[in-house]
């Protein structure tokens, strides 16, 4: 397996706040992620599960700390060239869906392409032939509160794939769906993995790190525990579980 | 292309709240329109102006009661408008004087009245009535269309009618010979004048179309006998030079009056100062219809925030799936100009639409002109309304942190 770092954080931290009510959402967090892995962050809740979502999504800046993208310095881009990282590079897929309410399928799915500056045909072009690989194509005019819940994770994970990210960042992606439809969303999220794509997904379902090659527990916004430096012998017999679970179907 | 898009997004956000952006476009739809209207009228009154002057020709003339300022270049700047209002300094012995400076053709005074005039058809309440000589229509280029112009050698009992005013009051087939009602005494219809296209005459803005036009021993006797001259207009003869008939004229009536209580302006410097003072009051006027543009423009910045408030969620995933800061920006920037650009362009069409109505309804003696000028002036000023009331708003979206936006609940 190729293991460049695509990810490495180093002593970053995150606070909020100034003076007595600062609440430390990150806590000197070191971190590396190799390209085409499928991590899975847990940890209860205020552990800093998002926060670090958000600061690995460019959404957010560490207060201190370094944060290497492909290598590159990214803790103090422009907002601008950030913007631009979080459009090619990072797909987000989010707990409520955050589709836009007033758009169809097809246009909330080729929204990042417009942003990039994609014509209007080649970008539902490209949305288009995405759908159909969710099985969606009959949905693509379907406004999204014509959908259901894993209807409309689906058409998020495609809005996340359409710029061909590297980068997958899940918060949750199941926490609103039920055990069937959470298991459709899981084995689209594998599958994307599988065609190389890196995968960071926040979840509180422990059934759902099967999926994963790599666990990592948050506390108290540290990291307390890494699969991937207790024992990396598990991770073969992790794989060979989700591959296991796979051929149940 | 980019700008495609951003226009697609603002019409279908825009859409979405249609009531709303609608009521927002009508609050620059009435600004818009108002000044437009003021411009058009002013600009309608001061086309009507000039083209009396080119009608008269440059050899008229008019001498006023009144002192008049000029600046160092000897331009007329004013001239004592209440000298109209007062007793006039003009007198009947200057009218001779007048006419028989050398180099003039004919002289005609102007003393103008106001009163009812009734004929068999209809009374018309109150409209202008011109006391003067026979001259007028040789000096101020209108023609009698039907007999003769008043003449107060044959009968001081006639009056001449201006066209409109002959068809409201008279039953058209036979107007002279017909008699008419003005302030109480009856007169006898002796001509009508052919219909001026530019009625809105130089000297007393009357409008020859609507006047009743006496002789000035009439006019007098309707004025306890005093003859209030406003205006003695002159035309000098073919071939001579205005200006120097204008300083033969100063000269004698300056050598009778032994005062400088009076001023000759020829046509066309009447016409800089009339044009300067429809100027002046065309831009008061338009600055105080500027303040519903204003008014319009807050509309738009209220709207426009209350839409950045609601859609705080939508600017988090927009920022989230990659959109810059300047893309926010431009997006919410787009809507506002949107608002007042199509606010603009109806507003100058209301505009079109009111001057049609004015006109109509007050018979204006001229008429509102829309000139490209003043359409390019008012979509410009919708775009600059849109810009400066959208900006802010804007740059308020564009600067939601996405993090806090995406946190906020629908
Ligand atoms: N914008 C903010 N301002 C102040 N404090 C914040 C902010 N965002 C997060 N925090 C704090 O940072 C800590 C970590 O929050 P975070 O949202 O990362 O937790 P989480 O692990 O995602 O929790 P959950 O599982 O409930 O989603 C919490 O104590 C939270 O209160
Ligand atoms: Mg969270």
């Amino acid at each position: 397996m190729r293991s460049h770092p695509v990810i490495e954080l180093t002593n970053l931290s995150k606070m909020f706040g100034y003076g007595d009510a600062t609440t430390i959402a990150l806590d000197n967090i070191s971190l590396r992620i190799n390209k085409g892995e499928f991590v899975a962050v847990m940890g209860p809740s205020g552990s800093g599960k998002t926060t670090l979502m958000n600061i690995l999504g460019l959404l957010d800046t560490s207060t201190h700390g370094d944060y290497l993208l492909s290598g590159q310095n990214v803790g103090n881009v422009s907002s601008r060239k950030r913007a631009k990282i979080r459009r090619t590079k990072i797909g987000f897929v989010f707990q409520s869906f955050n589709l836009l309410g007033r758009m169809n399928v097809l246009d909330n799915v080729s929204l990042p392409l417009m942003y990039g500056g994609k014509s209007k045909l080649a970008r539902l072009h490209a949305a288009s032939r995405l759908l159909k690989t969710f099985g969606l194509q009959e949905r693509e005019y379907y406004m999204p509160y014509q959908l259901s819940g894993g209807q409309l994770q689906r058409v998020a994970i495609a809005r996340a794939l359409v710029n061909r990210p590297s980068i997958i960042l899940a918060d949750e992606p199941t926490g609103n769906l039920d055990t069937k439809s959470s298991e459709i969303i899981m084995h689209e999220l594998r599958e994307i993995h599988k065609r190389g794509n890196t995968i960071i997904m926040v979840t509180h379902n422990p059934t759902l790190t099967v999926y994963a090659d790599r666990v990592i527990h948050m506390l108290d916004g540290r990291i307390d525990s890494d699969s991937s430096e207790r024992k990396v012998r598990r991770r073969n017999s992790k794989r060979s579980l989700g591959g296991a679970v796979e051929a149940k179907k | 292309m980019m700008w495609l898009s951003d226009i697609r997004i603002a019409v279908a956000s825009l859409k979405a709240t249609r009531v709303r952006t609608f009521l927002t476009i009508f609050g620059i739809i009435i600004g818009v329109a108002s000044v437009t209207l003021v411009l058009a009228l002013g600009e309608g009154a001061k086309h009507s102006i000039k083209s009396q002057v080119a009608l008269a020709g440059g050899d008229v003339a008019t001498v006023r009661p009144g002192k008049l300022s000029r600046d160092q270049q000897g331009d007329v700047t004013g001239y004592d408008i209440l000298a109209n209002f007062n007793a006039s300094t003009l007198t009947e012995n200057d009218i001779q004087v007048v006419s028989t400076t050398p180099g003039v053709a004919a002289a005609t005074p102007v003393m103008g009245l106001r009163g009812s005039v009734s004929g068999g058809k209809h009374t018309i309440e109150d409209t202008q009535i011109v006391a003067t000589n026979s001259a007028l229509p040789q000096v101020l280029s209108q023609r009698v269309k039907t007999g003769e112009f008043v003449n107060p050698d044959i009968n001081r009992n006639t009056v001449v009618l201006g066209d409109t005013i002959a068809n409201l009051l008279l039953d058209s087939d036979q107007t002279t010979g017909q008699q008419v009602t003005i302030r109480g005494a009856t007169y006898t219809v002796i001509g009508v004048l052919a219909h001026s296209d530019t009625p809105l005459a130089l000297n007393g803005l009357f409008d020859s179309n609507m006047a009743a036009y006496v002789s000035l021993d009439a006019g007098k006797a309707m004025n306890q006998g005093l003859a209030q001259i406003q205006t003695i207009n002159f035309r000098a003869k073919d071939g001579s030079d205005l200006e120097a008939v204008k300083r033969a004229v100063t000269a004698r009536l300056r050598a009778e009056h032994k005062a400088d209580d009076f001023a000759v302006i020829s046509s066309r410097e009447a016409l800089s100062v009339t044009e300067g003072i429809f100027n002046l009051i065309t831009k008061y006027t338009a600055g105080v219809a500027a303040i519903s543009l204003l008014v319009g423009g807050i509309g738009v910045m209220n709207i426009m925030l209350v839409a950045v408030t609601e859609r705080t969620r939508e600017i988090g995933i927009r920022k989230a799936v990659g959109a810059t800061n300047g893309q926010i920006l431009r997006q919410f920037l787009t809507e506002a100009i949107i608002m007042s650009l199509v606010g603009g362009l109806a507003g100058v069409g209301l505009a079109g639409l009111g001057a049609f109505a004015i006109t109509f309804l007050f018979a204006l003696p001229f008429t509102p002109i829309v000139t490209w000028g003043i359409f390019g002036a008012a979509i410009s000023v919708s775009l600059f309304v849109g810009v400066l009331f959208g900006i802010f708003p804007a740059i308020r979206a564009a600067r939601k942190d996405p993090i806090v936006a995406l946190r906020q609940l629908q």
